[in-house]
């Protein structure tokens, strides 16, 4: 396979054009007749192949912002750009992977992941490569015949995230990927994730309550603050600490953030 | 349906099967026979114990003379006359005529209530248009109607295809529009995402995700048809099952009325057993669930 190898650097160069370009984007729902607002003002730019990690408390349009990005929702206010051309509906080079795997329960593995394919231009034997490339890098290869319900829910979410990944899209979305899952299994899909992100070259949005997992993936993070969705800061997360979860970087990084979510760590710690 | 979901019970077992890996594990974990219930074959026999003893119950009440002989023939009896039946095969022809009647009224109705259940499924204006006389019709046995149709179709085989179709088709119209206007709103969504056009979202979410709801109208549908063919063999017929249970009664020759009931019920049975039967083949993710791992 000669996927393109991306191997981005946190500091990337400042001329290039964003590929993802988030400008003054609010949201509001209807509520009982009254409106609500669920982002207000978010401007965000992700330069391509980089992997941004946003985090928030439940509530804070995190889910919200990556269904404009998709095209699912266009009624807000503000512009969403990729690659300078305005998000106008679903599109091919976006996927995203949901918080529960989405799996058609009647469709085995490879139907399920071939199914992301069905209008991709490619001829059918293209599509059945694709499908075990895919299978392969996530480990599941052996698993093409077995329908979802004979998954444990981590193999399912693997299943999901070769799905999306699939038809090669050049934006991944990713909505708490792992939050339904146990410690374990998240602790090792996070691993698989930033591996599989970063050979497949993909620019990543992470949505997630974990810091530990936002600054384990991302190259940056997003902090949001609730009711309505604000950007609170960004932050620009070292090699270091992407690196190793023991790492003082990671350890500083992540109090910071839990600092800016508001989590008091001196209780934290007494505990 | 009543006949429908009593017949419904293995289908716990069934869909304890097509459980999540996580589920079967623990299954695993409490042994073979688990918390979830009988073995396939312990629920067959639980099944049949209770028939089997109000057939000793009758067997004894007969013997010692407890009902009269006229109104509940013994059991040795309705045996009797059910080789002489078998024998001089009217029995036979009896049975093919009603199973004739019911398999083309449930066709017909099959046919109507799939296509017009589809359409309320997928267009909330075909629903909205169809929907209140539909509910309507349904609150008014087809018995009802009888006299009125006999009037406009006569009385011979094409009203009781008609009666029994239309019985048929009102469980099978909701069901089927049920079915799809219940489709996961997720699936949906997933669907956009992956840019599904028109065809890959009714082959790929909407009709599996429809086909149990499906399944159960049509299994309704069918023991609608069984009931109103007796009922319209009873009103105007000279052959079949009900025709059987008039006569019998008409002559006071009780044993004939109740094998008339007991052929109904097994025939009834038998079908809807086979409706199952496609039902499982329709779904293969819902089949053979094990674990791979």
């Amino acid at each position: 396979m000669n996927a393109p190898f991306h191997s981005p650097s946190p500091q990337a160069p400042a001329t290039a054009v964003p590929a993802l370009d988030i400008r003054h984007v609010s949201k509001a729902f209807v509520v009982d007749g009254k409106a609500v607002e669920v982002l207000a003002d978010i401007s965000l730019s992700v330069e391509a192949g980089s992997f941004v990690s946003i985090v928030g408390a439940s509530g804070c349009g995190k889910s919200t912002l990556l269904r404009l990005i998709l095209g699912l929702d266009l009624d807000y206010a503000g512009e969403i750009h990729l690659d300078g051309r305005p998000v106008e509906g679903p599109g091919p080079e976006r996927s995203i992977v949901f918080q529960e795997h989405r799996l058609l329960p009647w469709l085995t593995v490879e139907g399920n992941v071939g199914a992301a394919l069905l209008h991709s231009g490619l001829d059918a034997a293209a599509r059945r490569r694709s499908v075990a490339e895919h299978l392969e890098l996530v480990g599941l290869e052996a698993f093409a015949k077995a329908y979802p319900a004979q998954l444990s829910g981590g193999m399912a979410q693997r299943v999901a995230i070769a799905r999306a990944l699939a038809n090669r899209p050049r934006f991944l979305l990713l909505d708490e990927p792992l939050g339904a899952l146990d410690a374990l299994t998240r602790l090792r899909l996070q691993g698989e994730l930033k591996r599989i992100v970063a050979y497949e070259g993909a620019t990543a949005v992470l949505v997630t309550h974990d810091v530990d997992e936002a600054v384990f993936l991302g190259h940056r993070i997003v902090v949001l603050h609730p009711r309505p969705g604000r950007i609170a800061a960004v932050l620009e997360v070292p090699e270091e600490a992407r690196a190793d979860r023991s790492s003082p970087a990671f350890v500083a990084l992540r109090d910071r953030v839990l600092e800016l979510l508001g989590v008091s760590l001196g209780e934290g710690r007494a505990r | 349906m009543s006949l429908a979901e009593t017949l419904d019970k293995p289908a716990f077992d069934q869909s304890a099967r097509a459980g999540t890996a996580t589920a079967s594990a623990a299954r695993r974990r409490a042994g073979r026979r688990g918390p979830a219930g009988p073995t396939p074959l312990g629920s067959v026999l639980l099944g049949l114990s209770f028939p089997f003893a109000l057939l000793v119950a009758w067997w004894w009440a007969a013997r010692l003379g407890l009902v009269p002989e006229q109104i509940l023939p013994a059991p040795a009896t309705i045996y009797e006359t059910l080789s002489s039946l078998i024998a001089d095969g009217s029995l036979t022809t009896h049975l093919e005529v009603s199973t004739h009647r019911v398999l083309v009224g449930f066709g017909l109705g099959a046919l109507f209530g799939l296509v017009f259940g589809a359409a309320a499924g997928l267009s909330p204006t075909v629903r909205a248009f169809l929907y209140p006389p539909v509910q309507a019709v349904a609150r008014v046995n087809v018995l009802a109607w009888m006299p009125l149709l006999t009037l406009f179709m006569g009385i011979d085989e094409p009203l009781k295809y008609v009666v029994i179709g239309w019985s048929a088709a009102i469980p099978i119209i909701l069901g089927t529009a049920r079915g799809i206007e219940n489709v996961s709103p997720a699936f949906r969504e997933l669907g956009r995402v992956l840019h599904f056009n028109t065809r890959d979202t009714l082959r790929l979410v909407v009709l599996p995700g429809a086909v149990p709801s499906i399944f159960a109208g049509l299994r309704e549908g069918l023991a609608n048809a069984w009931q109103t063919l007796v009922l319209a063999e009873l009103f105007a017929s000279f052959e079949g099952l009900g025709y059987l249970m008039t006569w019998g009664r008409q002559l006071f020759q009780l044993d004939l009325v109740i094998i008339a009931m007991i052929v109904v019920a097994l025939a009834g049975l038998a079908m809807d057993l086979g409706l199952r039967w496609v039902e499982r083949r329709a779904q293969p993710w819902k089949r053979g669930t094990r674990d791979v791992h």
